[in-house]
C-alpha cells in the first residue's frame, strides 16, 4: 500500500495500541502495454459485399403481360360507303362541315320525352345462320329514331303495329303481310323498301299491284318515300319491253296483266333480276296454276313480299299458292292443317283492327231487311217459280251455271223490277241519302252489276253521284276520287265490288251502302274498308240492303254459318271477316235441288263455284 | 362502348361506331377475357378498370378502321381507356346528377362524366354537341352494343 505523505507505518501488538492514520490518496496508473494502446485506438469499420450462394428456386416470378383476345368485326354498308368516300370521311372526322340541328334545348326536352317512348327494334329473321347476318339486324336503330333522323322523313307519325310491321319487313326476305284491310299495308310496304334501299339491301325492286291501284301507289310513294323516283311500266310493247330491261330504275310498277303478257316474251338472257318482288293484292296469284301465278313464280328475285288483306278468300290451297311464290314450300306441296299453321306463323303477319285500333271509330253494321214491292214481288215469284221448273226439267243435264244464272236473275229483281222500275231498296236508299246529304255527309255504294250503278246514278241525282265502275276509262277514276273527296256537293259515289273494293282510301266517306251481297264476305269486307281506315274519324255506318224471303236471305244465312271456318288456319289473330264463298252444293242448296233428289248434281264436278 | 360479364369466362367488349344520327358504321367486339388469380390479386381494386378500359377498351378502340370523334363508355371503369388514346372518352351515366363540374356535362338529357386526368375532353364535348340531332339518345345505342355482344356469346360459345 502506498500513500502519499511516506512509506507506511508498522502497527503494535503489546502493550499499547497505536492507530497511525494513512492517507489512502494513491495514485493510480496504468501499465505501460501494447494491450492498452490498442483500448485507446478508434475501430477500424469497413463493409464487404457477400452474394447470395444460390438462388431462390420456388420464389414465383411475374411481369404484366396483356390476355390475348380475339375480335371479332362488322363493317356495315353505311361504314363501307364512308371509307369509301374521302370527303364523306372528312366530314365525320371533322364536325366542322356539319350543320346544327337544333338548338340544345328543345334537344334535351324532346330527349327526355323520347326516352318514354317505346323503341321498335328490327329481330334477325328465323333463316340467318351467320352471325355477320344477324349482328346487321341487331346494330340497327329503332325505327322510331331513324325514321325520325334527317335522312329519312316521315308525313306522319305511324302506329306502333305499323313500326313493327316496317320493322317485321325489313328483316324479311319471305313475307307475307296479311293486315287487315285499312292498316297500312302499302304504307308499310314503302317505307320497308325506303329503309332496304337506304342501307344498300335491295337496289332494283319490282312491284305488282292491279291496274287500278297503280295510281293509288304512285301517289303513296310521293308521300311517304317522295325521294325514290317510281317508273310505271305502261304504253307500247316496245316501250314496255324497254323499261322492263333498262338498268339504274330502282323501282318499277307494273300491273298484273303487263306482267303476264311481257315478261314470258323476255328472252332469258335479257330478264330482267329484281332484288325485291312485291305482289300486292297478291289473291291474285292464290290459283297456283293460273298463268300469272306461274309467272309470278318465274321472276328472278332475291326477296318475295306479298301483301294482301285475305290470304284465304275460299280454300287454302290459295295460301299453299302464296307460300309456293315465297319459296318456302317446294313446287307442288300439299300441306295439312298442321303445316299451314306452321308456316303462317313463321312468314305471316296479320294485324286485325280489333287488336291494334283500339281508339278507331267503330264500324257499325247494320241489315236493312225490305219487303219487295209488289211488282217485285210479282216478278220475283215468277222468276223462281219458273226458274226452278226449268232447273228441274234439265234433269241429269244441270249445272252449277243453270242454277248460278237463276240466282243473278233474282238478285236483279231484287234490286229493281226491270218492267216497272220499282225499287224498294231505291227507296230506302233515297230516304237514307237525304239525311246524309242534309248532314254534309258523304257515302260509297257497292253494287255487283255497273248496269245497277247505272240505273241508280239517273235516279240520285239529287246527291249529284259519282261513277266508279270498270266502265269509266282509267284516266278518269283518279278524277272521280278527287271530286268525290273535295266537291262537297257530291254526296254519293256509286262503285262496283270488282272495281272498288281493294286499295282505295276513302276514309272520308262515313257511309257504306251494299246494294246487293256480294258471294264472299272477304270481298265485302275490303269494299267496306275503303271507308272503315286509317283516317276515318268517325263512325263507319254500313248499311246491307236484304229483301225478306229472297234469295239475298238463303245467302246471307249460309255465308254467316261459314264465317268461322278458317280461324283455324289463321289462328287467333285473326276475326270472323275471313270466309268462304258459296261452293256448288251451297248453290244447288239455296233452291233445295239436292234435297229433291236432283240425280245429275255429280256432272257439276268437284270444285266450288267460286263467283267472285 | 360496352362489356359485358359471362359467367366463368370473364368479360366481352363490344364498340359500336354510329354517325352523329345513331345509324351504325361498323362494329367490333372480343372474345371473352379472364383475368386469372394472380392478376386479380395484384390489380387488386383496380382490377375492372384495366381489364375493361386498358386490355378490352384500348384492343377495341385499335381495332375499329373507323374511328370515332368521341367514345362513350357504360362502364365508369371504362374511362381508363382514356390514359391510352387521345380521343375523349366519356361515361354515361344515367342515374348520376349533374354535379356543374369540369367532369361533368348534360347532354341531350344524360349526363356524361369525363376522366379527372382529361378535363378538356368536357370542353370538347360541349363544343361538339349541337351537332347531335335533337332526338339522339347516347343510352339507346349501348343497347344495341349489349343485345350484339349477348348474341355473339351466345354463338361463340355454343
Amino acid at each position: 500500500m502506498m500513500t502519499d505523505d511516506g512509506p507506511p507505518q508498522p502497527l503494535s501488538h503489546a502493550s499499547h495500541t497505536v492507530c497511525t492514520a494513512a492517507n489512502l490518496s494513491l495514485s493510480v496508473d496504468t501499465a505501460v502495454c501494447g494491450f492498452n494502446s490498442a483500448l485507446q485506438r478508434v475501430p477500424l469499420l469497413d463493409t464487404r459485399v457477400l452474394p447470395l450462394i444460390i438462388q431462390p428456386a420456388l420464389v414465383p416470378s411475374w411481369r404484366p403481360h396483356n390476355i390475348p383476345m380475339k375480335c371479332i368485326g362488322l363493317t356495315l354498308p353505311e361504314g363501307v360507303e364512308l371509307l369509301v368516300s374521302t370527303d364523306a370521311k372528312k366530314t365525320a372526322s371533322d364536325g366542322s362541315q356539319s350543320r346544327e340541328i337544333r338548338s340544345r334545348k328543345i334537344a334535351a326536352t324532346e330527349a327526355n320525352g323520347h326516352r318514354r317512348r317505346k323503341r321498335t327494334r328490327v329481330k334477325p329473321p328465323p333463316g340467318a345462320v351467320s352471325l355477320q347476318d344477324r349482328l346487321f339486324y341487331l346494330l340497327q336503330p329503332p325505327l322510331e329514331t331513324w325514321l325520325a333522323g334527317q335522312e329519312l322523313v316521315l308525313p306522319f307519325e305511324p302506329f306502333p303495329f305499323q313500326y313493327e310491321g316496317i320493322a317485321w319487313l325489313f328483316s324479311r326476305h319471305c313475307a307475307l303481310l296479311a293486315d287487315e284491310m285499312g292498316l297500312g299495308k302499302t304504307m308499310q310496304a314503302i317505307t320497308g323498301i325506303r329503309l332496304l334501299l337506304r342501307v344498300g339491301q335491295i337496289r332494283k325492286i319490282l312491284l305488282i299491284c292491279p291496274k287500278p291501284l297503280i295510281p293509288n301507289w304512285r301517289r303513296e310513294f310521293r308521300l311517304w318515300a317522295e325521294e325514290l323516283p317510281v317508273v310505271t311500266i305502261e304504253g307500247s310493247p316496245a316501250r314496255r319491253r324497254m323499261l322492263w330491261t333498262m338498268p339504274g330504275i330502282p323501282i318499277l310498277i307494273a300491273n298484273y296483266e303487263l306482267m303476264t303478257r311481257d315478261l314470258p316474251d323476255i328472252p332469258n338472257e335479257d330478264r330482267p333480276m329484281f332484288d325485291l318482288l312485291v305482289l300486292d293484292e297478291a289473291q291474285r296469284i292464290k290459283n297456283r296454276n293460273s298463268l300469272t301465278a306461274q309467272v309470278a313464280r318465274s321472276i328472278d328475285r332475291r326477296r318475295n313480299w306479298a301483301l294482301t288483306g285475305t290470304p284465304i278468300e275460299n280454300r287454302t290451297e290459295e295460301l299453299v299458292s302464296l307460300f309456293e311464290f315465297l319459296d318456302v314450300v317446294p313446287p307442288r306441296a300439299v300441306l295439312n292443317a298442321r303445316q299451314l299453321s306452321k308456316l303462317a306463323d313463321e312468314h305471316i303477319l296479320r294485324r286485325t283492327k280489333d287488336l291494334v285500333m283500339a281508339d278507331m271509330p267503330p264500324r257499325i253494321d247494320r241489315d236493312a231487311e225490305l219487303q219487295l214491292s209488289d211488282a217485285q214481288e210479282s216478278a220475283y215469284r215468277t222468276a223462281e217459280d219458273e226458274g226452278i221448273v226449268q232447273l228441274n226439267d234439265l234433269g241429269d243435264a244441270i249445272t252449277v251455271q243453270h242454277v248460278f244464272e237463276l240466282v243473278l236473275r233474282l238478285k236483279q229483281i231484287t234490286n229493281f223490277d226491270p218492267l216497272t222500275g220499282e225499287s224498294t231498296k231505291l227507296e230506302r236508299l233515297t230516304a237514307d241519302m237525304e239525311e246524309i246529304a242534309a248532314s254534309g255527309g258523304k257515302a260509297i255504294l257497292f253494287s255487283q252489276w255497273t248496269k245497277s250503278l247505272d240505273w241508280l246514278e239517273e235516279r240520285l241525282q239529287p246527291f249529284n253521284p259519282l261513277i266508279y265502275h270498270g266502265g269509266v276509262p282509267a284516266k278518269m277514276r283518279e278524277p272521280v276520287l278527287d271530286r268525290f273527296r273535295e266537291d262537297p256537293d257530291t254526296h254519293l259515289l256509286l262503285m262496283s265490288y270488282g272495281t272498288g273494293a281493294v286499295g282505295l282510301n276513302l276514309q272520308y266517306a262515313g257511309y257504306v251502302f251494299l246494294f246487293d251481297r256480294w258471294w264472299n264476305p272477304a270481298v265485302e269486307d275490303q269494299a267496306i274498308n275503303r271507308a272503315h281506315r286509317i283516317g276515318q274519324k268517325n263512325p263507319v255506318i254500313v248499311t246491307r240492303f236484304i229483301c225478306a224471303n229472297t234469295i239475298e236471305e238463303r245467302i246471307d244465312r249460309v255465308l254467316r254459318e261459314k264465317r268461322e271456318l278458317f280461324e283455324a288456319i289463321l289462328g287467333d289473330r285473326d276475326n270472323d271477316r275471313v270466309s268462304l264463298s258459296l261452293n256448288t252444293d251451297e248453290i244447288f242448296g239455296l233452291f233445295d235441288l239436292k234435297a229433291r233428289g236432283v240425280e245429275g248434281a255429280r256432272s257439276i264436278g268437284p270444285s266450288n263455284a267460286n263467283a267472285a | 362502348m360496352a362489356a359485358l360479364e359471362v359467367d366463368g369466362r370473364g368479360y366481352v367488349g363490344g364498340l359500336l361506331v354510329t354517325s352523329r344520327s345513331g345509324r351504325p358504321l361498323e362494329f367490333q367486339c372480343t372474345t371473352p377475357v379472364k383475368p386469372d388469380r394472380t392478376q386479380e390479386i395484384l390489380y387488386g381494386r383496380t382490377l375492372r378498370a384495366w381489364v375493361l378500359g386498358e386490355l378490352i377498351g384500348s384492343t377495341l378502340f385499335s381495332r375499329v378502321t373507323i374511328k370515332p370523334d368521341l367514345v362513350v363508355v357504360h362502364d365508369k371503369q371504362m374511362l381508363e381507356l382514356r390514359n391510352h388514346t387521345q380521343t375523349p372518352v366519356a361515361f354515361l351515366d344515367d342515374a348520376g346528377a349533374d354535379t356543374g363540374t369540369n367532369h361533368c356535362r348534360s347532354i341531350g338529357g344524360r349526363q356524361l362524366h369525363f376522366h379527372r386526368d382529361h378535363p378538356d375532353d368536357s370542353d370538347f364535348v360541349e363544343s361538339r354537341a349541337h351537332l347531335l340531332p335533337c332526338k339522339a339518345d347516347l343510352q339507346e345505342p349501348m343497347d344495341r352494343v349489349r343485345e350484339a355482344l349477348t348474341e355473339t356469346v351466345r354463338t361463340v360459345l355454343a
